[in-house]
Order: C-alpha cells, then sequence, then structure tokens
C-alpha cells in the first residue's frame, strides 16, 4: 500500500491553473523527487496535501484513506518543510520548538538535541534574528523533530551552504532507512539525482515524465557534436533534434541507437564528431522545451 | 497555543487600557480644581447656547458637569465606549488574520491543530482581554470616583458593564470580514471606519425624531446608556441582541475559516 498518493489533482485559482493534472504515488521509504522549474506547480501541489488551500478536483490520499488535513493524528505523521520559512519572529529558536512540542503532547528532547548539534544551530538567538539559511536549518528540525511517517519537503536546500546541503542529505538518507517516506520539490534535478529514487516532472501543472533516477540514466540520450560541409542535409535528412548550432556545426541530442546512427552518417562527409553523456541537468532542461 | 496569544496580545491592551487609565486619572486628578463656582456658571451659559437635541446626543441634558461622575456618564462614558469600541474591533480584525498577513499561517496549519481549535484559542483570549478591560476600567474609575466625591453605585456599574454590550458584537462583526481577506493592511481602517460610522449613527439617531430610525443601524444603540442613566437598569433585549449578533457572526467565521485559502 502507498503512503501518499495523489491522484489527478486540480487546482485552479478561478480561472488560472495552479496544477492541472498530477497523479503520483510514494511508498514506504521511497524518496521522491519532485522536479519542475518556477511556477510549475511544485509548491501548489504541496500546499493542497497539506491542507492549506483547496483542491479543485482530484484525490490525495494517506495510508489508502483519503487525507483529512483536520485530523490532528494524521497530520502528526507528517512533517512539513515550506520553501519559504515564516515563523515568529518574537521567539527564541529554543521557545520554537517548546510552542511546537506543545501541540504534539509529547517530548521530543532526544531527537530535538541530535538535530540541533547536526545542523549547529544556536537556539538562544531571536528568530528574526536569524539569517535565511539559519531559518532553513530551524525549520528542518522542526519538520523533522517528531520524527514523522511522511517528509514533505519544498525546495529544502535553498540558502543552505553546499556543506550543509550534504549533511542535510546524510540525514535524508538516514530518514529513508528508517522507512521514512519523503517527498522532494527542487527546481535543480542534479541535487536530488543522488539521494531520490524515483522523479516526476512537473510542467504547466502536469506530471510530464516520471521514472527511477537509474532509468532516466540508462536512456543514454548523448550529446553529438558534428562538424561538416553538409551540415544542412544532415539536418534535413536525419530530422535532429538540435541542442545548439552554428555555421558548419550542430550540436544535437541523439536518442537513436550507435549503429543505426553511424550507417546514417557515413552517406556524408564528416569533419569532426564527438559523441556525449548528456548531463542530467541538461536533460532536465531537455524536458522543458 | 493559548498561552502564546495571550502573550502576543498583552501589549496592545495594555497601550489601549493605558489610553483610557491616563485620561481618567488625569480628569480626577484635575477636575476638583477647574469645577468652581465661576467656571460652572461660564459652563452653563455655554450650555445654554447648544440646541437641546445636542446635549441629548452627549445625554448631556440628563446630568450636570460639575461633579466628577456627572463627567464619567457624560463625556468620560463617551470615550470609554468609543476606546473600547476600537479595541475590540481592531482585535477582531487582525487576531486571526495577522497569521496570513505574516504567513506564519503555512507552520501554524502544518501542525496538528484543528483549523476551529485554532479559533476558539483566539476568541477566547479576545474575550476574555475585551472583558478584562472593562472590569479593570470599572475597578479603576470605581476607586477614582469614590475619591472624587458620592455617586449612584449601582448606575455607576450597570453604567460600567455596557461596553460588553458593543465590544463583542464589534469583535465578532470585524473577525467575520477578516475571513475575506489575506492582508491586515485595509482592515483597520475597516475597523475604525466601523466604529466611528455606529457611534455617528447614534448620536445622529437622537438628534431628531425624523432620523431616529438610523439607531437601529447602530450597534452603539445596545450600550442604550441613556436607558441605564435614568432608568439604572439594562434593557434584556439589548443584552439578547448583542449576544445574538456575537454568536451568528461568529459561528460564521467558524464555518468561513474552515473553507478559507490560507495561502
Amino acid at each position: 500500500m502507498s503512503i501518499i498518493e495523489l491522484k489527478h489533482l486540480k487546482k485552479y485559482y478561478g480561472n488560472n491553473r495552479g496544477v492541472e493534472d498530477v497523479s503520483l504515488k510514494l511508498n514506504k521509504g521511497d524518496i521522491y523527487g519532485f522536479i519542475g522549474p518556477n511556477g510549475a506547480g511544485k509548491s501548489t501541489t504541496i500546499r493542497t496535501i497539506m491542507g492549506l488551500i483547496n483542491k479543485t478536483s482530484g484525490n490525495i490520499y494517506f495510508n489508502g484513506e483519503e487525507l483529512d488535513y483536520n485530523d490532528e493524528n494524521t497530520k502528526k505523521k507528517i512533517g512539513y518543510l515550506p520553501s519559504e520559512i515564516n515563523l515568529y519572529g518574537d521567539m527564541t529558536v529554543k521557545e520554537l520548538f517548546d510552542y511546537h512540542e506543545s501541540f504534539y503532547n509529547e517530548d521530543f528532547d532526544k531527537r530535538k538535541k541530535e538535530l540541533v548539534k547536526l545542523l549547529k544551530i544556536d537556539i538562544n538567538k531571536k528568530i528574526e534574528d536569524l539569517s535565511l539559511g539559519n531559518l532553513k536549518k530551524v525549520g528542518i528540525v522542526l519538520a523533522l523533530m517528531h520524527e514523522p511517517q511522511v517528509l514533505i519537503l519544498d525546495e529544502p536546500t535553498s540558502g543552505l551552504d553546499p556543506i550543509m546541503q550534504n549533511i542535510f542529505h546524510e540525514l535524508l538518507l538516514k530518514e529513508k532507512e528508517k522507512g521514512t517516506t519523503i517527498l522532494y520539490s527542487s527546481h535543480v534535478l542534479s541535487e536530488v539525482s543522488n539521494i531520490c529514487d524515483r522523479v516526476g516532472f512537473i510542467k504547466d501543472g502536469k506530471i510530464i515524465k516520471e521514472d527511477s533516477i537509474e532509468n532516466i540514466r540508462k536512456e543514454n540520450y548523448t550529446y553529438l557534436k558534428i562538424i561538416s560541409k553538409d551540415i544542412n542535409k544532415i539536418k534535413k535528412d536525419l530530422k535532429l533534434k538540435i541542442y545548439k548550432e552554428s555555421n558548419n556545426e550542430i550540436v544535437f541530442i541523439n536518442n537513436m541507437d550507435f549503429n543505426t546512427l553511424i550507417n546514417k552518417l557515413s552517406k556524408y562527409n564528416i569533419e569532426h564528431l564527438l559523441i556525449e553523456e548528456i548531463p542530467l541537468e541538461d536533460l532536465f532542461m531537455n524536458y522543458y522545451k | 497555543m493559548l498561552k502564546r496569544e495571550f502573550k502576543v496580545n498583552l501589549k496592545s491592551f495594555v497601550i489601549w487600557l493605558s489610553i483610557l487609565i491616563v485620561m481618567f486619572l488625569f480628569v480626577y486628578l484635575i477636575y476638583p480644581y477647574i469645577i468652581t463656582d465661576e467656571t460652572m456658571k461660564s459652563m452653563d451659559e455655554l450650555m445654554k447656547v447648544f440646541p437641546e437635541e445636542v446635549l441629548k446626543a452627549f445625554n448631556m441634558d440628563m446630568t450636570s458637569i460639575e461633579t466628577a461622575y456627572g463627567w464619567f456618564k457624560t463625556e468620560g462614558f463617551m470615550f470609554i465606549l468609543l476606546i473600547i469600541g476600537f479595541y475590540s474591533s481592531i482585535l477582531g480584525g487582525n487576531i486571526l488574520l495577522k497569521e496570513e498577513n505574516d504567513k506564519t499561517i503555512e507552520y501554524l496549519g502544518s501542525l496538528p491543530i484543528k483549523r476551529s481549535k485554532i479559533i476558539t484559542n483566539k476568541i477566547l483570549v479576545s474575550i476574555v482581554y475585551i472583558l478584562s478591560m472593562v472590569l479593570i476600567l470599572g475597578i479603576f474609575n470605581y476607586i477614582g470616583l469614590s475619591l472624587s466625591g458620592s455617586f449612584d453605585h449601582k448606575q455607576f456599574i450597570l453604567l460600567s458593564i455596557t461596553p460588553i454590550f458593543i465590544g463583542l458584537p464589534l469583535f465578532a462583526i470585524n473577525l467575520f470580514i477578516s475571513t475575506f481577506l489575506h492582508k491586515t493592511k485595509g482592515i483597520v481602517g475597516i475597523s475604525l471606519g466601523m466604529v466611528f460610522i455606529f457611534y455617528l449613527f447614534s448620536v445622529l439617531s437622537e438628534l431628531s425624531s425624523n432620523v431616529e430610525f438610523i439607531k437601529y443601524f447602530s450597534i452603539y444603540t445596545l450600550a442604550d446608556t441613556r436607558n441605564v442613566i435614568s432608568n439604572i437598569s439594562i434593557n434584556s433585549i439589548n443584552i439578547i441582541i448583542s449576544l445574538l449578533i456575537t454568536i451568528v457572526f461568529i459561528i460564521s467565521t467558524y464555518i468561513r475559516y474552515n473553507k478559507k485559502e490560507l495561502i
């Protein structure tokens, strides 16, 4: 049984699209990369799951049952880190952590101390005096403190330095080992490629591709750079997906198998040929063209 | 959550209460000196200039301002009704909406607490503060008036609790209006404007019997201080209407807020 499942989730703000059609499934221990550019509908999807905004249609299931955002016990099982963190500025970090705990009627002292130590947080500082990065770290503790079954992270590393990003990713991998299910939204594929099992690409409010990181890498898309006087002919005959071009030179994305490709190219006068693997980031950009 | 709500709303409570306390303290301290026979004579002359309707509008036709209590029943009480009206309105307009304005609602909304419980906590704190303001002010004025001369205790007590009948409905109406907004930017204007308009309606309705009907459009009619001063009793209809308005708007707030898009 999946832990979180979205079925044809749709959200419109009047006539404006928030999310058109999002379906996804997260099983226990999954880390799901929810990838898309700004305005694609990532935060809208997440805020709908959190019950902060109302869905227009579709279903959200949690542990097989329709998610009731007004159910306190369900919410106790979810940890949420919003992309922009706004907390009570007048409180110190320690006061905020205590306030947070008071909603759960439980003592998370041990876990809280571990996280504070790991993320190097000064708990005596006032929230309003924290830098963006430190605020994010406080947000991470708030999301993880109660050891939730599901973690919903919206652009969690923005504002964190690379060292802290690594610490955070290691933390998530440990959570995964414990069986925590994680929905990780980001606009940077390379950021999630090392920790996610699967990724879903969202564009204009729709999931346009969903696969495991392994399969995406296996698709073996390559860049081919050709310099040739016959370049216009090649372009016309092979119907290529051009990535870059200048005078006698083109770079295109190849998805043909190599035997077919070499056969086809052998008819032309090629001056220079370079084949290289497409970096994940460019592959990601390719989906959004 | 209750503890925090009391803490964050304490500051504005103290400020609004202080305005009234300082004003009344000042009056109690200087009143014996300004009310001399001579000044009273010139005041009487001045009063003759005003038509009866105007004096009626400020309860001045029923009482004289030659004692501190006389002043309290007329001008003084007008300030109490206005300031408690402002405080209750602004509190109602802000207490829920502030979370959205400061965007802290995204955090609060992710916590394991029902939206209804958030509203209940905030309403509870507000009612305690509105009632505390009436109570503290009542005690302060009781002491101040006791030191300034004799006065009708029953009349004073009944008069002192009338701000509750305008404070609670004003709070509830503004709380409900705030569920239609996302920013606190416009709500202060609405809250203050509402108090001014209601107060103006109640004053105007006293001026002429032709426009008496507009009193039915003012929350301030529910305070009905003229009746309290002349008959030393509170009309139970006013209490019922006041509570009814409060309850209707509070229930409507629960219904609206539970469906509201918080971001």
